[in-house]
């Protein structure tokens, strides 16, 4: 019986070897065929996933017969260490990293430490649209396709007039215990934002510029008063546990456990359109200071392949048709003018596009921020 | 004959954790020129060495209460998985029911689920909503506490990962004492605490030891499980060194913590090669 | 009460109350055990359950539909169907003759190879994924599925080369020596004596194995990317943000081939020599 089993296992795995071996074979012959493919790599929550392969990429395919998009997906950034790990060491030895295109937060590391190629309006005439001031964070060398802001969700039902300031917010939260909850810094920009902005109200305004134009580790111990005023608030937090990741936080708002929290604008719309939030979920913003927001970057690797394709590729990201479908779809804000887009659209965003939104900080005092705050905090 | 896979291991890992070693000791060149010019916070020399990283990584508040978290999960949880695995075997070695080939059956359900989705399942049990809250509110418990998310969950999830191995060990173990030797006890009257201390407990010594090695070193490197069951903090150190990889963006403070974690495991499996040792003096009459 | 008849009484007692506390010992592991896996399962085919509900109030196979028609995940699952099987194949080829010199041949530094090779894969993967990625981008073999294929294996090495190791040395030399008296080469005297009585240990083996390749998740990710995506990395970003019915019906999914193959397990595994296959003689 036993050698029975042994061989059936030998018999079988031969034969899927000799089937994948053909299976290449035939993809092999397939690709001879003149179709480029460049790959793109994004991170994110579940609605950048979809943005992408179901709106924009076949978008682009329909309109460029010879050019097949290839999308791989990593939530929360899990993996964009390990990516960022393989474009850099790629990008070191001239070899094909095995991505053509990034849409994810560490686009703006690879940009400041000269991993990405700047692209320019020679390649991609689209750029002239986006607002300049939103490449200078990047070196010019990632191309801003969108924008999105924080903002503060409640439940209606519960809260018939929410806070309109940080500090209404922060009153609210101790009169409410268990009623508020962001998710941890590290796991999502919702949360982040929120910590980030408490912090910010005690920095004054010159510093404040600083560390969000550049790295300035000895300038941190800015940060102490906001610290410690999060720190206080453990015990008013839902449960006394932040959770990980933004969908997260919006499952908890859906659920009716928590009545207040941070959001980012584009997810949220999103959810409460697919009814993931009950319609008594509304958005708003606080002033003094308000959230943070920004631009989520494309980055192109400088040993990348079939450069021109890519450059196609950002330039259509950049039209009005597929910002266009950024709103619809996800919510977000378009990263060109709002004069370019159609009218029902204008509408619809008075008076608020990607580089109206309070800039965060740079990246590398955003890693030491949070390294500070899961240090001083939970 | 014994090259290929000592060769595999030599180049695909043994050269990668020297240069990981090399670059917590602070030397950046060659292998590991591109993480170091993509990290921050950290501590480089051009000649020499340099134990700055592990000063920076051990006086950190953070990693004191991951380390102790780590500590206690570890050992509850191997002390656990002994003491379940030893009951199990007992029950299926001394009664040959139906009722007990089910449970030692289920028991080696877990060794085929993945990882994740185990921690998965696990977190939604434990839940606010989850299965164990449920019920207790028919009982008319209404505020049974929430284990989702907390170091009890990840203790329960590495638990439940780890019995299967320890079934399997501890059976196998038991299965290898002779018959006779136990029924000889029996007629002289031994109860079977006796007999488990007397017989069974000495003869399966490294067994034992096996399964609480091989538990120990797992669930001190594990990272998926707290990763999806555990709280924010403390927590273990597999997800504490990620969070310094890429959240912190501090690679060489991670690999030191990688190191740290290595050393210990060592340290478990050192405790493994030392019983085998002994046992294997002891025996001098091997067949 | 006189006293033979309290002595009983209490004697009875004392077996009704032990018998209790068994029960309570079985049940409650067997809830430990499978709960979590019967609720997961239930979450696959719930559309709307609330707290406390212990059955979701109503019923759907909307989850299913979400997995099948997304080309991502039977592509992913095609995958990994077609690694484990090389992966352990290649594994068997590699270290089946390791296992063999390590059994029969007491050379120097035996006892420390073999250490080494189980003491290497202690250390947490997390940390050697930066160097990995240098070392594997000089040899050519991100993207490829021999690469892939290289990753998963590493993680098989311990089950290929100590468990038949164990198992060759629980078979008498003399057998094979006696084989040898009446003239068989020392290949006839491997496939026809030794291999035979191994076979059990070596299955075993073979599938711990499959499924260690088969659980794989984060180093197929940094060498396969972007061609070759397995389930277990797929998991991730279904785990965190699908809702939970969908990731409760991946999770069935992934589970259904492990339970078929404990099915065939089972019988050489359970009571048999596994213990003796981690003993360093």
């Amino acid at each position: 019986m036993n050698r029975k089993h042994l061989g059936a296992i030998i018999v079988l795995a031969l034969a899927v070897v000799l089937a994948s071996l053909a299976a290449t074979s035939k993809a092999a012959t397939k690709r001879q065929a003149k179709t480029d493919t460049i790959v793109l790599y994004a991170s994110g929550d579940v609605n950048v996933q979809s943005l992408w392969q179901q709106y924009i990429i076949p978008g682009f395919e329909k309109k460029n017969k010879n050019i097949k998009v290839k999308f791989i997906f990593s939530e929360h950034g899990v993996q964009d260490t390990t990516t960022l790990a393989r474009i850099g060491a790629a990008v070191k030895q001239r070899k094909w990293p095995g991505i053509d295109l990034v849409d994810a937060g560490l686009v703006t590391t690879l940009a400041t430490d000269g991993l990405t190629q700047p692209v320019t309006k020679a390649t991609a005439p689209n750029i002239k649209n986006v607002d300049q001031k939103l490449l200078t964070p990047v070196k010019g060398a990632a191309i801003p396709y969108r924008g999105s802001s924080v903002v503060l969700a409640y439940d209606s039902k519960n809260v018939p007039t929410p806070p309109k300031s940080l500090g209404a917010l922060l009153a609210w939260i101790k009169a409410h215990p268990g009623k508020f909850t962001y998710n941890s810094p590290n796991s999502g920009g919702s949360g982040y934002s929120f910590a980030e902005t408490v912090v910010d109200s005690f920095i004054p305004a010159n510093v404040l510029r600083q560390m969000q134009t550049g790295y300035f580790p000895n300038l941190e111990s800015n940060w102490k008063q906001g610290l410690d005023l999060l720190h206080s608030l453990n015990q008013y937090v839902y449960q006394g546990v932040y959770p990980n990741g933004n969908a997260a936080v919006l499952d908890l708002l859906g659920k009716g456990q928590i009545w207040v929290a941070p959001v980012w604008s584009d997810q949220s719309l999103t959810a409460l359109k697919t009814g993931q939030l009950p319609p008594s979920v509304h958005l708003t913003q606080i002033a003094n200071p308000s959230f943070t927001g920004g631009a989520a970057y494309l980055g192109v690797p400088k040993s990348a392949r079939h450069k021109v394709d890519v450059y196609k590729f950002v330039d259509y990201v950049l039209s009005p048709a597929a910002q266009t479908q950024i709103i619809n779809v996800m919510s977000g804000f378009p990263a060109i003018p709002l004069k370019l887009m159609p009218k029902a659209i204008q509408n619809k965003f008075a008076d608020v596009s990607a580089n109206s939104l309070r800039p965060t900080y740079a990246q590398k005092q955003q890693s030491d921020f949070k390294a500070q705050w899961q240090q001083n905090v939970p | 004959m014994v090259l290929p896979p000592v060769a595999v291991i030599a180049v695909f890992i043994g050269f990668p954790i020297v240069a990981a070693i090399a670059y917590t000791l602070g030397r950046a060149g060659g292998p590991n020129s591109v993480v170091a010019s993509l990290g921050q916070r950290q501590f480089i020399v051009q000649h020499g060495v340099t134990l700055d990283a592990y000063r920076d990584i051990l006086g950190n508040k953070t990693i004191h209460r991951d380390l102790w978290a780590t500590v206690w999960v570890t050992v509850l949880a191997t002390l656990v998985v002994v003491v379940v695995s030893w009951a199990i075997a007992l029950y299926l070695r001394f009664s040959n029911t139906r009722l007990a080939r089910i449970v030692s059956g289920l028991s080696v359900v877990p060794l085929f689920i993945p990882v994740v989705i185990a921690s998965y399942a696990m977190l939604v049990f434990y839940s606010s909503d989850g299965f164990m809250r449920s019920v207790a509110y028919h009982l008319g418990w209404h505020s049974f506490p929430t284990l989702g998310y907390t170091l009890w969950c990840v203790f329960l999830a590495e638990v439940w990962v780890n019995i299967p191995f320890g079934v399997l060990m501890m059976s196998s173990g038991l299965n290898g004492v002779p018959d006779n030797l136990i029924e000889a006890a029996r007629d002289s009257g031994a109860g079977m605490p006796r007999v488990v201390r007397s017989i069974l407990l000495p003869m399966t010594i490294i067994p034992t030891v096996i399964v609480g090695t091989f538990t120990a070193i797992y669930v001190l490197g594990s990272f998926t499980v707290p990763y999806l069951t555990g709280p924010t903090a403390p927590n273990l150190l597999g997800p504490s060194m990620t969070n310094f990889f890429s959240a912190f963006n501090q690679p060489q403070q991670a690999e030191v913590l990688a190191i740290v974690v290595f050393v210990l495991a060592l340290g478990i499996g050192a405790v493994y090669v030392w019983a085998n040792v002994r046992t294997g003096k002891r025996s001098a009459v091997a067949p | 009460m006189p006293a033979p008849e309290r002595e009983m009484s209490v004697a009875l007692a004392r077996s009704a109350g032990r018998r209790v506390l068994w029960f309570l010992f079985v049940s409650s592991l067997i809830v430990f055990m499978i709960g979590p896996i019967v609720w997961l399962g239930l979450r696959a085919f719930s559309g709307l359950w609330l707290y406390p509900q212990l059955l979701p109030k109503q019923w759907t196979v909307n989850g299913w539909r979400q997995v099948f028609n997304d080309p991502n995940l039977s592509h992913s699952m095609k995958l990994s169907f077609e690694f484990a099987p090389v992966v352990t194949v290649a594994s068997a080829v590699i270290c089946l003759p390791a296992a063999y010199a390590f059994s029969r041949y007491k050379f120097p530094g035996r006892r420390f190879l073999l250490i080494s090779l189980f003491a290497v894969n202690a250390f947490p993967k997390i940390g050697l994924y930066i160097s990995m990625a240098g070392v594997f981008y000089s040899l050519n073999l991100i993207s490829t599925f021999l690469g892939v294929v290289i990753v998963q294996l590493i993680g098989t090495i311990v089950f290929m080369t100590w468990i038949p190791a164990a198992a060759f040395s629980a078979i008498p030399r003399s057998l094979e020596e006696a084989a040898r008296d009446v003239g068989a080469g020392p290949l006839r005297v491997f496939f026809r004596v030794t291999f035979p009585l191994a076979a059990p240990a070596i299955f075993v083996a073979m599938i711990l194995s499959f499924l260690a390749s088969f659980d794989e998740a984060q180093g197929t990710f940094l060498v396969g990317v972007p061609k070759y995506i397995t389930m277990p990395t797929e998991m991730y970003t279904l785990v965190l943000n699908y809702p939970e019915q969908v990731a409760a019906v991946f999770a069935l999914l992934l589970a259904v081939p492990s339970v078929l193959l404990m099915a065939l397990v089972r019988k050489h595994v359970m009571g048999g020599k596994l213990a003796e296959g981690f003993q360093i003689r």
